[in-house]
């Protein structure tokens, strides 16, 4: 009675089946995503141009290579075991393995492009004023980062901002305090010695904290015209072109991503990382069932058959998966 | 051609039947040549991308993916050579998988944003205004170099 197949590769085929479902529903919600993103003519905008979407189309198609020779290593594997030739099957997996840890080197690298330029759910300026506060909310939080670097200590942000003011006098104030910290009494001791690295660090660091005491009221002056909505996205990119030009302001301007609103930026964000995320979820699973079957090295033997012919179909469900998110999200344009 | 051993129960025996129900049963199938049909297809995939026609190059792509598919499932899961129980199986996940993208598509699809899109409107400062007459009157009220938006907001691709 019953289905003419082993339990074990019923099993896999109904847990296949739960996954067809649950990787459709992101394909199917993809594509009506795609198709009701529209713009003032009612037509798709969603973004497809890769040199603002950083959709690497080659990486796309070298790890769609990858997984399709996986793919055949494994069924090469599967038919070695069944002959038992299990030297081949376990060399078979060897290089199965080897291609699941490339696929997630290139989708790391992928990953890696993405978020440098700020290509994350949530983080994308859609239209230009989104753009221009996220310039001003990017520069604030490098200059923040900046003066902590500068002033030592675990005083406020504006504490420190405002420790940056007194550079001019810092020298004359550090040998007062360098003479009241020989006499001063345990009490007193602590603030002098924050007091005095402080200093010091005004002292050493001059010209970056008046770099940064510049680059502040560049900063000010931005903001103050974001805020006012007296300022266009290119004016605010030529502002922040001529900051980038003064190597002094590095630490702090290269905190800014290049201000690309995209339209519907995010949702596509999301969608990217939600696709490819689970399916490269599911690699290092394909990972650790080849890992068991891999540690057995010279006694691997017919025992491991249905364990093999299962992880294989497992394994050509991630190769089906991405054979679709390959064309989807890399190659097909905007229609 | 089916895998007509039963259930297999735990243990050598076991071991030993599925030995020889592969040697009995396993199809012969020149994996290789499969496996550079894949290729191709993955090339061809490449190439269509440089067509000038999108709408062409859509159908073309997803042709090729729908082949490529075939060719897995049917050789490497060795669908083709498995019995009637593969339907009985994949049809009703195939079933609910088509059901989802046209369940959503009438209100998700179709109507997820209006024609005159929340971003759009409020950069033209159209805001609280009906999105059909912001729809309108978006060129009225931005003549071209007077809204410096408005190019940094049109779809990216055209």
């Amino acid at each position: 009675m019953g289905l003419p197949i082993p339990n074990s590769k019923l099993g896999m085929w109904l847990f296949l089946g739960t996954e067809i479902m649950f990787f459709t529903a992101f394909i199917g919600t993809y594509i009506v995503l795609y198709f009701g993103s529209v713009d003032a003519t009612g037509r798709s905008a969603w973004p497809t141009d890769t040199s603002i979407t950083h959709i690497n189309i080659l990486a796309g198609a070298i790890n769609t290579f990858v997984l399709i020779f996986s793919s055949y290593m494994v069924v090469v594997a599967h038919e070695a075991m069944g002959q038992r030739d299990f030297k081949k099957a376990y060399k078979s997996l060897v290089i199965t393995f080897a291609c699941s840890c490339l696929f997630l080197g290139i989708k790391g690298i992928e990953y890696y492009g993405k978020w440098s330029h700020d290509i994350l759910p949530g983080r994308i300026a859609e239209t230009d004023e989104e753009a221009l506060h996220k310039i001003v909310r990017e520069l604030d939080g490098g200059m923040n980062a900046w003066v902590n670097d500068l002033i030592p200590g675990d005083a406020p942000i504006h504490i420190k901002q405002g420790v940056t003011s007194q550079v001019e006098t810092a020298a004359t104030e550090l040998a007062t305090v360098n003479t009241q910290l020989e006499s001063a009494d345990r009490g007193a001791r602590e603030a002098l010695e924050t007091r005095q690295a402080q200093l010091e660090a005004l002292v050493d660091n001059a010209d970056d904290v008046r770099a940064w005491q510049e680059l502040n009221r560049e900063f000010n002056s931005l903001r103050d015209k974001v805020s006012q909505n007296s300022i266009t996205l290119d004016q605010a990119k030529d502002v922040l072109h001529h900051l980038e030009g003064d190597a002094r302001f590095a630490p702090a301007v290269s905190a800014v991503h290049h201000p690309q609103p995209i339209l519907y930026g995010n949702i596509f964000a999301s969608t990217y990382f939600l696709m490819t995320g689970f399916h490269a979820i599911h690699v290092i699973v394909g990972m650790i069932l080849f890992a068991l079957v891999l540690k057995e090295g010279d006694r691997l033997n017919e025992k491991w058959h249905d364990w093999v012919e299962n992880s294989g179909l497992y394994w050509h469900f991630v190769d089906l998966v991405w054979i679709f998110l390959f064309p989807m999200i890399y190659i097909i344009p905007g229609i | 051609m089916h895998d007509s051993h039963p259930s297999p129960p735990a243990g050598a025996g076991h071991e030993h039947d599925s030995h020889h129900a592969y040697a009995e049963h396993a199809p012969h199938v020149n994996y290789l040549f499969i496996f550079i049909l894949l290729c191709i297809c993955t090339i061809l995939s490449a190439v269509f991308d440089l067509l000038p026609s999108k709408r062409v190059v859509t159908v073309l792509v997803l042709a090729v993916a729908v082949a490529k598919a075939q060719f897995v499932m049917r050789y490497f899961m060795h669908l083709k050579f498995e019995g009637k129980w593969k339907y009985v199986l994949l049809l009703p996940t195939a079933i609910l998988a088509c059901g989802l993208p046209l369940a959503l598509a009438p209100d998700i699809g179709l109507h997820y944003y209006p024609p005159a899109i929340p971003q759009l409107q409020y950069e033209s400062g159209a805001r609280g205004e009906g999105a059909a007459h912001a729809a309108e009157h978006a060129d009225e009220a931005h003549p071209e170099g007077e809204h410096p938006d408005a190019e940094a907001t049109a779809p990216a691709h055209e």
